[in-house]
């Protein structure tokens, strides 16, 4: 895949962003508010056009959005007046797909985010974490080529984070689909991303990029421990001084 | 927790005091806490015994000069009292001195009332049941709101989703909104003729505008990630409609139909101003003719009743059609 995203407007929100993304990895993308990490995602997700530049998935350009990139959002976005079934087999149901096919399938799907037996539940009745595994459920019953997330734990408490996480690499692992994730924390980038970009606002772009051996090591270790690491806590602190320094600099402009 | 600033915690336990169906709410502060404020059945039966109690003493202490009268038909015993009515109201002058103890003429009683109703129940007012009144008015509701919904929700749902639609239909909409449905009366009088063809034009008029903002509201009230799920994963624009703009506008189109219903409703009576044969409007302007009150204070009951009937079946109806609402 080749990002090639100018924007050549007053206001640069994503200026000179290129880089290629192998297919099966875990891209986060980190930053302070307003460097554009939502708008790079929506435009790879194709809400957005870019003003200049080119997004290819595979050979094919992104003119719009489609069933090959499932995005998950930070509040669900489930259907309330559809039980969680019908949300999961959305998708495929749109598609023309008929229910002896995609039934089956909604019940693994429901077992492989731990949802057994809550098919006929509503979603309104869900708690947030719940939520968020229909959410992933219902993008994963496309089978897309690639699932975006934006801040998808974002609005979940500190535990139901961290076991989600886990489900999210668990996920990542059994499918061996490419995740690009928008996230605020820090902690969860650098534990989750198999590669991290670090974006710097105004005009938007990548200041830097980490590849980090932490995802693959959560998959089998304690993600407690690895948070513990030496290594990691370095990395988490280089990342969360650079960010401060831009929120710092960002505050010096305005005042 | 040290110095003088620290606070000493030494709860044992907090539990609701008293019997289980009468458990205490252990909040301190509750003024201003809307959850703490339900509406206590035992003080609507209050405020229905003293509605009550006030027709009664307005028809039967301030209304009616007992003594006044007992004097007068003592001091008078070979006046009959119906004659002296009739009499008195012959000669419209002294109609006013008597009026005083002619209590039915101001005000009915209430057991007037409820002789008048069940009257109405079983012989009817001017050879028509309360039935048939009730009926006709309600299937003259139902055709407004009928007409009114089909027009305006396609209308209204094309401005939530066209900026041209919505410059076009802003227009027409903000003008005609605030026009009361009385005002035109002779207007459509005057375009469409007397009864049901000026009438149910005239409660299409009160609902059409309600419904087309509350499809326009419903439309945009739509959260955006919702449609942005719907399409990347695989919905067609008319996917994304059937599927997701109208299923979650129907709270809101049912909001709009209890707010039209309830607007009606209060036109009903206007509506049937217009030269209708049947309907509860319709009865109380034949009653009125015939200065027949207790019929008058019976149609109002029933308009009353009917509208809160109405309200609370489309609350169930719609507990049952959109458990969602409130709670996503």
């Amino acid at each position: 895949m080749v990002y090639a995203v100018p924007k050549g407007e007053d206001v640069h929100a994503l200026s000179n962003i290129n880089f290629d993304l192998a297919s099966g990895r875990l891209l986060t993308l980190l930053g302070p508010s307003g460097c554009g990490k939502t708008t790079l995602l929506n435009i790879i997700a194709g809400f957005l056009a870019p003003t200049g530049g080119q997004i290819l998935l595979g050979d094919d350009p992104i003119t719009g959005p489609g069933a090959d990139r499932g995005m998950v959002f930070q509040q669900g976005a489930l259907f309330e007046w559809q039980s969680v079934a019908k949300n999961i087999s959305f998708g495929p149901r749109m598609a023309g797909v008929k229910s002896d096919v995609y039934g089956p399938e909604v019940d693994r799907l429901l077992d492989v985010v731990g949802l057994s037996g809550f098919g006929n539940q509503q979603v309104y009745e869900l708690s947030g974490g719940m939520q968020q595994r229909v959410a992933l459920a219902r993008c994963l019953a496309n089978d897309p080529n690639m699932m975006l997330m934006d801040e998808p734990l974002g609005a979940l408490d500190a535990l139901t984070r961290e076991k989600m996480q886990g489900l999210i690499l668990e996920l990542w692992d059994r499918t061996k689909k490419t995740i690009i994730m928008v996230t605020h924390s820090v902690e969860e980038a650098i534990l989750l991303g198999d590669i991290i970009f670090v974006m710097a606002p105004r005009p938007g772009r990548i200041e830097k990029v980490y590849e980090l051996p932490f995802a693959k090591r959560a998959l089998t270790e304690d993600t407690r421990a690895i948070k513990q690491d030496p290594e990691f806590v370095r990395i988490r602190e280089e990342i969360l001084s650079s960010i401060w320094e831009m929120e710092e600099e960002i505050m010096g402009r305005e005042g | 927790m040290s110095g003088s600033m620290g606070a000493q915690v030494a709860a044992g336990s907090l539990e609701n005091k008293g019997p289980k169906n009468k458990t205490k709410n252990a909040r301190t502060v509750s003024f201003g806490d809307a959850s703490a404020v339900r509406s206590i059945p035992a003080f609507s039966v209050i405020a229905f015994v003293v509605m009550m109690l006030f027709w009664w003493a307005s028809t039967r202490v301030w209304g009616f000069d007992q003594a006044f009268a007992d004097n007068f038909f003592a001091e008078n015993p070979d006046v009959n009292q119906e004659k002296l009515l009739i009499a008195a109201c012959n000669r419209s002058d002294e109609c006013g001195e008597f009026s005083q103890f002619i209590t039915p003429q101001q005000f009915p009683s209430i057991k007037d009332t409820w002789n008048a109703a069940g009257l109405l129940f079983t012989d009817g007012f001017q050879n028509t049941t309360i039935w048939e009144h009730a009926f006709t008015s309600l299937w003259r509701i139902t055709r407004g709101m009928f007409f009114g919904s089909i027009v305006g929700i396609p209308v209204g749902m094309a401005m939530g989703l066209s900026s041209k639609v919505r410059g076009f239909f802003d227009t027409p909409v903000e003008l005609f909104r605030p026009i009361p449905p009385l005002a035109l009366i002779p207007l459509f009088i005057a375009i469409f003729g007397i009864g049901d063809a000026a009438a149910i034009p005239l409660l299409v008029f009160a609902s059409l505008w309600i419904m087309t903002i509350a499809a326009r509201a419903g439309m945009r009230n739509v959260q955006l990630s919702k449609v942005r799920a719907a399409y990347s994963l695989g919905a067609t624009k008319r996917q994304v409609l059937t599927k997701v703009l109208i299923p979650n506008a129907l709270p809101e189109l049912f909001t709009g139909f209890r707010v039209a219903l309830g607007v009606s409703w209060g036109t009903l009576v206007a509506a049937e101003l217009v030269g209708t044969n049947i309907g509860l409007g319709t009865m109380i302007f034949q009653a009125r003719n015939f200065t027949r009150l207790d019929v008058i204070v019976v149609g109002i009951a029933i308009i009353a009743i009917l509208g809160v009937l109405m309200d609370v079946f489309m609350r169930i109806l719609e507990s049952i059609l959109v458990p969602w609402q409130g709670k996503g």
